[in-house]
């Protein structure tokens, strides 16, 4: 069980792995990571009503072995930015006119050169399993100094190395309230939240360190200025694709960062869409929509269980568990696809707004969620 | 990193009443306020994730790790004067801590 437990949290790192693979086989390969991405959402539609609870030994412990899933997570570090690098590599062999022929390196048969269609297979491959790289960012945003520092350099690779900040001394103490940038408000679409979430959380992580050297009486522009700094973290990544591709690498990290920094708020739009918290109550299980059939569970490392999460913000993520937070039915991969067409999200998601509203809200958060509905805004 | 390997072991945080405070267990690795928690003491807490500043607590005597920087709930008075944030902190030694069971202390952001 314990093996099995711990294994399952896998498919990431590996699905990572192998894009990565495929990138530097080159040719067809390069579409493995968008390949693996729409067999995944196949997977987690079809598993939708497969749930597990957390499992315990004899003793009410977790079989979650600590030490190993940090090291996994640290050591998503180099394999997200090795997918950067393979990434660049072929950038700068598009640019440079290399001849597409067959290469060998020992055993590794590869292909030399890349078309441009390849090319683009290869960023979108990249970019999407770049804003994977949110699940280890978010889970080692809550634990030790290393672990936050690590989480930072994780973001920084999607330009987005605020997150850290304004995640934990933002979102988790403003959640459900207009103050949280993070948590997309009934009618508002993903796309528009995408933006207004980014913006949003850059500037209080900027407005947090404008504020910390105010009270210690010190100009906030400073290296020791974290919002700065992030930003400063992400240049490597920036010289990286400029340096490989000239003004083509500027696009492929324009669209690497686009897409990465999409996922990432496509999750905070789908964990807390239209759910409400009066301001200065206490955070709640009903204040976060839980997602966690199995293949959801398992690929997002239980992000999905923000019910527990929200309440238990220090518990290792192999802990969490159903704890009765409204629920999607569906995985994450699903629902994605959903928001993507706003409507058909609305429509959706209709139904299980007015069951909150009905069962699981307050009187006061039910008056919040009235004036919704008297302008128009029922879902 | 290196913290993921350390060995089990627990220190003891004297609580309040200087003459007979209340003698709490904290095993390595686990934060003040969860052992609190545990062992059935109503500690203020919010958030538990260091941001809301309600399990604040001054340390009197000994030493803390805090696991994350506190600067950005604490002020400079507050840090000096030995506070810390009970959901952020493991301890080091034994320590003597002073807290408000009675009321959680709201603070603004
Ligand atoms: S419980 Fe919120 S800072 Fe500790």
């Amino acid at each position: 069980m314990r093996f099995f437990v711990n294994a399952r949290y896998l498919i990431v790192p590996v699905s990572s792995i192998v894009t990565i693979t495929g990138v530097l086989l080159g040719g067809i390969y390069a579409w493995l990571g968008m390949t693996l991405f729409g067999l995944y959402t196949v997977v987690d539609t079809v598993t939708k009503n497969i749930r597990f609870r957390a499992e315990k030994d004899v003793n009410g412990n977790s079989y979650g072995v600590k030490t190993f899933q940090y090291l996994v997570m640290y050591l998503m570090l180099p394999v997200f930015i090795l997918l950067q690098l393979v990434l660049a590599w072929r950038l700068y062999q598009y640019t440079s006119g290399m001849p597409i022929e067959a290469a060998n390196i020992g055993f590794f048969n590869y292909q030399l050169g890349i078309s441009g269609l390849h090319l683009i297979g290869a960023t979108i491959s990249t970019a999407l399993w770049a804003g994977l790289g949110i699940i280890y960012g978010h889970e080692l945003s809550h634990n030790k100094k290393e672990g936050f520092f690590v989480s930072r350099l994780i973001m920084a690779l999607s330009g987005a190395s605020h997150f850290t900040y304004a995640h934990v001394y933002n979102h988790h103490l403003d959640l459900g309230h207009e103050d949280d940038p993070a948590t997309a408000p009934r009618g508002r679409n993903v796309y528009w939240h995408a933006w207004l979430s980014h913006v949003g959380q850059s500037k209080f992580s900027y407005d947090l360190e404008k504020n910390k050297f105010n009270r210690q009486g010190k100009s906030t522009f400073s290296l020791k200025n974290k919002w700065i700094l992030g930003y400063l973290y992400s240049l490597p990544s920036i010289f990286l694709f400029v340096w490989s591709g000239g003004l083509l690498g500027v696009i492929a990290l324009i669209i690497v960062w686009t897409i990465s920094n999409f996922l990432l708020e496509a999750l905070n739009f789908m964990g807390h869409y239209g759910l409400i918290r009066q301001e200065g109550k206490p955070v709640e299980h009903r204040h976060s929509w839980d997602n966690d059939n199995v293949f959801t569970s398992w690929f997002f490392i239980e992000i999905g269980r923000q019910g527990d999460h929200h309440v238990r913000g220090e518990t290792y993520f192999w802990e969490l568990d159903d704890v009765g937070a409204p629920n999607y039915g569906i995985g994450y991969f699903s629902l994605f696809i959903l928001t993507l067409v706003p409507f058909v999200f609305r429509k959706f998601v209709k139904h299980l707004l007015e069951d909150w509203d009905n069962n699981h809200a307050t009187d006061e958060e039910r008056l919040i969620a009235k004036k919704f509905t008297s302008i128009g805004i029922e879902s | 990193m290196f913290g993921l390997f350390d060995k089990a072991k627990e220190h003891t945080a004297y609580i309040n009443d200087e003459s007979s405070p209340l003698m709490l267990k904290v095993e390595k690795g686990k934060t003040l306020l969860n052992a609190a928690l545990s062992s059935g003491l109503p500690w203020p807490h919010r958030c538990k994730v260091g941001s809301c500043g309600s399990c604040i607590a001054q340390i009197l005597s000994g030493k803390i790790k805090p696991q994350i920087d506190f600067t950005y709930v604490l002020n400079a008075d507050e840090i000096a004067n030995g506070y810390i944030l009970a959901c952020q902190s493991e301890l080091c030694s034994d320590v003597r801590v002073k807290v408000n069971l009675d009321k959680s202390k709201k603070r603004s952001k």
